[in-house]
C-alpha cells in the first residue's frame, strides 16, 4: 500500500494533466506506463556504480543517459569520466603505492647483485605525468563503451526538481529530462576541517594524484586508510611525511592489525603526532609548493603545536554528495546527519522508483566492486527477471599501506562481540618472505591471522594478512570464505612454496595458547 | 582537468612545436568545428587528419612522423591535428575509439584511415595514395 501511494505522488503532475487521479490508483508498478518518458533510466553520477550500472541496462536495450559533473576542488582541479576510483582513488593511489614499491625494489636489488650509483632519485613529475596519462585513456575508454552502447552521456550536473531531473552543464545550460526511473550513484568527496586556512591552503586526495609540483615536506591528517596510503607512498618516494592522529588508526579495521601498520610505518622513517588535531593553517610563503605553518591542539589537553610544512594534505574522511542534488524535491530521505541513503536490500530508497548504489549508501561497504556488483545486479532485476540480491557480507579488501594489509569477514574484536571470545579460535602467525632475507629485511613484521567460529566446525569467519601483495592474496581466499571454508579444509589444502601464502595452510600456534 | 592541463602545459617542451621550420607550416591544430570545416572538409587540396590525445604515448611518436612525411610531400597534402579531449565531438562524428587514428581526407569524404604507428615507408605510401588518388 505505501508503494501505492507513492506512485501516485510520483505520477500526480500527470493526473493533474489528465484529471483523473482515480484511474492512476488502479496501476501498479508493472503496467505499461501511458506517458512517454525521454529514458528508461537516468544514472546521476558516472563512477564505479553509475557506469556498471549504465552499460548493464544498455543490454537490455534500454534508453540510458549518464550525468556525470565533477564540482572543482577549492583549489580549482577537476577530471574526467569514471568517478574517484579511476580519477583520485584506486587507480593512481595504487600507481603510485607502486611508485614507491619500485623505490624499495631498487635498494633491495643491490644486494641481488644490481649495480647502480648510490644516490637514486625520484621525479615526482615523471611520474604523476605517466600516472595521469594512463587515467586519461581510461576517462576516453569510457566516453568510447557508453557510445558503443548507445548509452547517453552528459557532462553535467543532476539535480531532481519536483519529479523530474534538471541537469546543468558547464555553461550554465539546464535542460529538462524525465525518466521512468533513476539511479543516484553521486559519490562522495573529502570533508574539511572547518579551520582557518583548510581550503585556502590544504590540499585533498582530489588534489594530489595531479599536483603539478612535488609537494615536499608533508603533513598528513588523518588516520583513515586514504590517510596512511597516501602518507606511505608519499614517504616511499623519498618525502618526510608526518601523520597527525587524532585518536586510533584505521576506525573500522581490526585493530590488532591496524597498529602493526603503523608500527611499521613509524619504524620506515613516518613520523606520527597523536591526539592532536589542527586548529589554523597559515601560508609563510606562497610557492609550488609553498610554506604552511600549521597549529594543532591536544585532545586531551590544552597543549598546542606549531609544525612548517610545505603541503598539508587533509584525508579525515568523504561526505556523500546528496545534499544539494534535489532530494527533498522528490522526498527521498536520506540520514540528516551523514548525508548517506537507506536503501533496503533491493537498493531501492524510500521512493519506489528511484535506487541509489555506491559510497552514498547508509550501512554499506564504501569499494568500488561493491559499487558495480550492486549496479549490475540491480540492473538484472529491473529489467531481466533476476531476483539475486548483492551480498554485501564477507567482502575482501586490502588497504595499501608500505606493509600492505588484506583481509576478508570478521576483525578479531567484531568476532569476539558477536560470538563470544571462548567460540572463536584466533591462529596466527609470523612470516619471513624469501625475497625479503637477502636484502636483510624485516624478519618479524610480516603477519598472518585466521579466525574461525569453533561452534561452526572451526569455520573460517576472518582472514587477515599483512605482507607483500596481500591483495593478490586475500582475493583467493575470499572466495573460499564464500564456499564455507573450515580450518580443517584450510590445513588439508598443501601450500605452494615458496610463497608468502603458504603460511595460512600450517597455522597451528593460536593466540589462546599464549 | 584545470589541474592536468596546467600539468602537461608545463612538462611541453620546445619539441611539440606543431609547424615545420619551413616558411609555410603543413600542419596546423583544428581550433573548432567551424575550423574543421573550413580547412579540412571545404580544403582544396586533400587532408591527413591526425586525431590524438595528450595521454597517448603512441601519437607523440607517430605526430612528428606523420608532420615530416607530410612536409616532404611538398605542399601537395595538408596535416591538420585534433585532440580529441578538446574536440570530443569531432572525435563522435568520425568514429574514433582508439588513438592515434589518422583519417585520409579528400573533397570532404574519408578516403582513406588507419589506427596506430606506422613507419616512414608505410606513412609516405599512405600519402602518395591519397594524392595520387
Amino acid at each position: 500500500m505505501f508503494q501505492y501511494s507513492l506512485i501516485l505522488f510520483a505520477f500526480s503532475v500527470q493526473a493533474h494533466k489528465e484529471g483523473n487521479p482515480q484511474k492512476l490508483l488502479e496501476m501498479n508498478g508493472h503496467t505499461a506506463v501511458p506517458h512517454s518518458y525521454d529514458y528508461d533510466l537516468i544514472v546521476i553520477g558516472g563512477g564505479s556504480g553509475g557506469l556498471a550500472a549504465a552499460k548493464e541496462a544498455a543490454k537490455y536495450e534500454k534508453k540510458v543517459m549518464v550525468l556525470d559533473f565533477v564540482t572543482p576542488t577549492p583549489l580549482g582541479n577537476s577530471w574526467g569520466l569514471g568517478g574517484t576510483c579511476v580519477n583520485v582513488g584506486c587507480i593512481p593511489k595504487k600507481l603510485m603505492h607502486q611508485a614507491a614499491l619500485l623505490g624499495q625494489a631498487l635498494q633491495d636489488s643491490r644486494k641481488f647483485g644490481w649495480q647502480f650509483p648510490e644516490e637514486v632519485k625520484h621525479n615526482w613529475m615523471t611520474m604523476t605525468e605517466s600516472v595521469q596519462n594512463y587515467i586519461g585513456s581510461l576517462n576516453w575508454g569510457y566516453r568510447v563503451a557508453l557510445r558503443e552502447k548507445k548509452v547517453t552521456y552528459e557532462n553535467a550536473y543532476g539535480e531532481f526538481v519536483q519529479i523530474f531531473p534538471l541537469a546543468t552543464n558547464k555553461r550554465g545550460v539546464e535542460k529538462l529530462y524525465t525518466a521512468e526511473r533513476f539511479l543516484i550513484a553521486t559519490g562522495e568527496r573529502p570533508r574539511y576541517l572547518g579551520i582557518p586556512g583548510d581550503k585556502e591552503y590544504c590540499i585533498s586526495s582530489d588534489d594530489l594524484f595531479s599536483l603539478p609540483y612535488c609537494p615536499g615536506k608533508t603533513l598528513v591528517v588523518g588516520a583513515s586508510y586514504v590517510a596512511l596510503e597516501c602518507a606511505g607512498f608519499l614517504a616511499g618516494l623519498g618525502l618526510d611525511v608526518t601523520v597527525m592522529v587524532r585518536s586510533i588508526l584505521l576506525r573500522g579495521f581490526d585493530q590488532d592489525m591496524a597498529n602493526k601498520i603503523g608500527e611499521y610505518m613509524e619504524e620506515h622513517g613516518i613520523k606520527f603526532i597523536r591526539e592532536f588535531v589542527p586548529i589554523k593553517v597559515e601560508q609563510i610563503e606562497e610557492g609550488t609548493p609553498g610554506r604552511l605553518k600549521v597549529t594543532a591542539k591536544s585532545t586531551k589537553g590544552n597543549e598546542v603545536i606549531g609544525g612548517e610544512y610545505n603541503t598539508v594534505l587533509l584525508a579525515i574522511g568523504r561526505d556523500a554528495c546528496t545534499r544539494k542534488i534535489g532530494l527533498d524535491k522528490v522526498g527521498v530521505k536520506i540520514n540528516e546527519k551523514t548525508g548517506k541513503i537507506p536503501v533496503n536490500d533491493m537498493e531501492q530508497t524510500n521512493v519506489p522508483y528511484i535506487y541509489a548504489i555506491g559510497d552514498i549508501l547508509q550501512d554499506r561497504l564504501e569499494l568500488t566492486p561493491v559499487a558495480i556488483q550492486a549496479g549490475r545486479l540491480l540492473v538484472q532485476r529491473l529489467y531481466g527477471g533476476a531476483t539475486t540480491k548483492c551480498d554485501y557480507v564477507n567482502v575482501p579488501t586490502t588497504v595499501f599501506t608500505p606493509l600492505e594489509y588484506g583481509a576478508c569477514g570478521y576483525s578479531e574484536e567484531n568476532a569476539i562481540q558477536k560470538f563470544g571470545e571462548e567460540n572463536i579460535e584466533v591462529y596466527h602467525s609470523h612470516f619471513w618472505p624469501l625475497e625479503w632475507t637477502v636484502p636483510s629485511r624485516d624478519n618479524n613484521k610480516c603477519y598472518a591471522k585466521i579466525i574461525c567460529n569453533i561452534r561452526d566446525n572451526e569455520r573460517v569467519i576472518g582472514f587477515h594478512v599483512l605482507g607483500p601483495n596481500a591483495g593478490e592474496v586475500t582475493q583467493g581466499f575470499a572466495a573460499a570464505i564464500k564456499c564455507g571454508l573450515t580450518k580443517e579444509q584450510l590445513d588439508s589444502t598443501i601450500g605452494i612454496h615458496p610463497v608468502c601464502a603458504e603460511v595460512f595452510t600450517t597455522l597451528s600456534v593460536t593466540k589462546r595458547s599464549g | 582537468m584545470a589541474q592536468r592541463l596546467a600539468l602537461r602545459r608545463l612538462l611541453a617542451g620546445p619539441g611539440r612545436a606543431l609547424g615545420t621550420s619551413a616558411a609555410r607550416p603543413s600542419a596546423f591544430n583544428v581550433q573548432d568545428g567551424g575550423d574543421f570545416q573550413e580547412r579540412v572538409v571545404n580544403s582544396a587540396k586533400p587532408v591527413v587528419v591526425d586525431f590524438h590525445a595528450q595521454w597517448c604515448g603512441p601519437c607523440k611518436i607517430l605526430g612528428p612522423r606523420l608532420e615530416k612525411m607530410v612536409a616532404k610531400q611538398e605542399g601537395k597534402v595538408v596535416m591538420a591535428k585534433v585532440d580529441i579531449d578538446d574536440h570530443t565531438d569531432l572525435a563522435i562524428e568520425y568514429e574514433v575509439s582508439a588513438v592515434p587514428t589518422v583519417l585520409a581526407m579528400k573533397n570532404g569524404d574519408v578516403v582513406d584511415k588507419f589506427v596506430g604507428i606506422k613507419d616512414e615507408d608505410q606513412l609516405e605510401a599512405f600519402l602518395k595514395k591519397l594524392i595520387g588518388a
